[in-house]
């Protein structure tokens, strides 16, 4: 199926990402629809564990293709991001032919075989029915020069390798980017992306996404945990929980067999919600019933 | 609505007035937008508004004008008349970024602090510095003399054309920032690790034996600096002078500048500008609180919770500059604190206070603070801006953590 076939409005993406587990509310769904058809790169920023990393998955596992997904840290460069050179092979080679007497030419030496193909140019090389998802996460994290490089990729969809000459894309793959703000992103680099920031979902979406996520837990902890998981984030906590925290929550406690939320159970199980000792004093300060019930 | 032939002007034409509101659209993403609108053929509203959304803003904070626009635009029209009112106002302002801060209520929480009686920026903004036309006249001599008059002279008892001056010399104040260890390697002559793939590459040339090894060391990166000043009515008459720090900060160093009263607003953006007026105004612009009340703990606290826990604070130097009176809390100053230094590399404080000789850090929110601060200085003159000046140079090395200051608290 086309592209076209596949998402022909919001809506549809809509239904098709919650067939595989993931519940995209409109505006998030509009934003997936226009990077998939204009097709533009699409920024996504929101609180850590609202789902921005979890948002490209599961396009990527709808759309059946592979998702590519590149990390970004501090000091990245193109040999990490883009190509690199097979440097122990291309030596062991000139070792074998010399043993061997047989001749080598320096071209033969720049060949695909001794290419490592990195996240982007495995994106722009991908070809299937459908284009590739790349994922490009926490791209702030990345140097700004690192930035200027990638809107230059992201805008020609193509890579110029100088030995093998311009690979381009056949069809260029579907960019997702996200962002925690620790920085300002370049403008060049919003120039060219679509924007949409997550929020977190309200109490009744959110339960939706944790029993879509953990269907062996039962209706009533999957409430109590997402209700729960509000009341904590109302606290004035260090690190408020998201959904992520809730679906850990929620297997933490079905694993130890935490059937109904309550006072014990959220003792036994606190550590998977609040990660730092204040937020956990706050919490006790508040009282474990309260958190259990409200 | 596909069908429209004049569907690209309306698309265009929105986008103008959300421009003019202040987000800043390009034709570029007005041509979005229209695709945007032809690709998903829109029923609803609801589905136009998510599609201009995504296509046409660009941050976080611009959504609450959009909005504004949107409901403007396409939703009751009775309103239309009282916000065109607002708006042609701010049109007559010439620049649009000060219409917001004015129309939009500031997010002031309420409880009590300081009231918005500051509002008026103009007070607290310097009448901005003449450019360097009165520089350029004047002979180098003059300059020199002029500047030995003001070195020592306190920030609060400055004439007008002394102020002028300072703020000229405050701006080109030289940012030498500290160092840290980066992550990046670079080849180095002798010292560091062996590289091993340029090492195997350049015994290509001595038939695959490696006779000369490359070395790389790590490269060192200048560390990020925060400048934080209180710019509430107790610090006014410093805060016209350390507002030019900031962007001689900002500009020289790429530092980081915020300002608080009552609460945080983030200034880097305003004050890199080339333009000096329009970086000051803009500067006044965005933070609405000038000369407002104190609340330290409150800002220091979304200082850390917005940007500092996210990564900004981490490793950083950080320069606060605030007399410590604080009108809230003073626990939740030093809770915050204790959370800052753990973040932070190296936290400066400068109290232009200090300087006089009655001082004795006893104000509440200066108390609670100090046991967190690594380095307390006055900064209440030039001269003293120069301690402040080496504080920052300094502050690359690990020292250990405030013991300096809490023995000056406890003598």
């Amino acid at each position: 199926m086309s592209l076209a076939e596949l998402v022909p409005s919001p809506e549809a993406l809509a239904d098709r990402l919650e067939s595989c587990g993931y519940l995209a509310d409109e505006g998030l769904a509009t934003a997936l629809f226009c990077a998939v058809r204009l097709p533009q790169p699409l920024l996504l920023e929101g609180e850590a564990g609202v789902g921005k990393t979890q948002a490209a998955k599961s396009l990527a596992q709808m759309l059946d293709t592979p998702l590519i997904r590149l990390q970004c840290f501090e000091g990245i460069d193109a040999s990490e991001a883009l190509y690199e050179w097979n440097y122990p092979r291309q030596l062991l080679s000139i070792r074998m032919a010399e043993t061997q007497g047989a001749s080598l030419d320096e071209a033969s030496l720049f060949e695909r075989d001794y290419l490592i193909e990195r996240p982007l140019l495995q994106a722009i090389e991908h070809d299937g029915p459908n284009p590739a998802v790349l994922l490009i996460d926490e791209v702030d994290r990345a140097d700004e020069e690192f930035e200027a490089f990638l809107f230059e990729m992201l805008a020609e969809s193509a890579v110029t390798v100088p030995e093998i000459g311009t690979i381009e894309a056949r069809q260029p793959p579907i960019v997702i980017l996200t962002s925690n703000r620790t920085r300002d992103l370049h403008d060049a680099l919003k120039r060219r992306c679509l924007y949409h920031w997550i929020d977190y979902p309200d109490l009744e979406q959110a339960t939706a996404i944790v029993r879509a996520r953990v269907p062996q837990a039962s209706i009533e902890l999957t409430q109590q945990v997402a209700g729960a998981v509000e009341r904590l984030r109302g606290l004035d906590v260090q690190k408020p929980p998201g959904v992520a925290e809730a679906i850990d929550w929620v297997h933490a406690a079905s694993l130890l067999g935490v059937v109904e939320l309550d006072e014990d159970g959220v003792e036994r199980t606190l550590s998977s919600v609040l990660k730092y000792r204040e937020d956990q004093d706050l919490a006790r300060a508040e009282g474990l019933s309260w958190v259990a019930s409200g | 609505m596909a069908s429209s032939a004049d569907l690209p002007a309306i698309c265009t034409a929105f986008g103008d007035l959300l421009h003019q509101a202040g987000v800043p659209v390009t034709p570029e993403r007005s041509a979005r937008f229209t695709t945007s609108v032809v690709l998903a053929e829109p029923t609803s509203l609801h589905e136009l508004y998510w599609l201009g959304r995504v296509t046409l803003t660009t941050a976080h904070d611009q959504y609450e004008t959009y909005d504004r626009v949107f409901r403007q635009v396409f939703r009751g029209l009775v309103d239309i008349a009282d916000i065109r009112g607002d708006a042609a106002e701010s049109d007559e302002g010439g620049s649009p970024a000060p219409a917001l801060p004015g129309e939009a209520p500031a997010p002031d929480t309420g409880d009590g602090g300081g009231g918005p009686e500051g509002r008026q920026g103009s007070g607290a903004t310097p009448g901005a510095i003449d450019s360097d036309a009165d520089a350029d006249h004047a002979s180098a001599l003059a300059a020199v003399s002029a500047r030995e008059r003001v070195n020592d002279k306190e920030f609060s008892t400055l004439t007008d054309e002394e102020l002028r001056l300072i703020q000229r010399l405050v701006e080109q104040l030289p940012f030498v920032p500290p160092l840290r260890r980066g992550r990046r390697t670079r080849r180095h002559r002798k010292a560091g690790d062996i590289d091993i793939r340029a090492t195997l590459r350049r015994a290509h040339r001595s038939a695959g034996d490696p006779v000369q090894m490359v070395h790389r060391k790590r490269t060192t990166n200048p560390r990020r600096i925060i400048l934080i000043a209180d710019v509430s009515g107790s610090m006014e008459p410093y805060a016209r002078i350390y507002l030019h720090l900031l962007r001689g900060a900002v500009r020289a160093i790429k530092a980081e500048a915020f300002v608080f009263a009552t609460h945080l607003t983030r200034l880097t953006r305003q004050l890199s500008t080339n333009h000096t007026d329009v970086a000051y105004r803009q500067a006044a612009a965005a933070a609405n609180d000038w000369s407002g009340g104190t609340r330290i703990g409150v800002a220091l606290r979304s200082f850390v919770e917005d940007f500092g826990r996210r990564g900004m604070a981490r490793g950083a130097v950080i320069v606060i500059v605030s007399d410590g009176w604080e009108s809230d809390r003073p626990e939740l100053l030093a809770e915050t604190m204790e959370r800052l230094s753990r973040l932070a590399h190296h936290i400066i404080w400068v109290n232009p206070r200090k300087a006089a000789e009655s001082f004795e850090p006893l104000t509440g929110g200066m108390a609670a603070a100090l046991p967190y601060v690594d380095t307390f200085l006055s900064g209440h003159s030039l001269r003293a801006l120069q301690d402040v000046m080496d504080a920052i140079s300094e502050a690359g090395d690990r020292v250990e953590r405030s013991t300096r200051a809490r023995a000056r608290l406890a003598s």
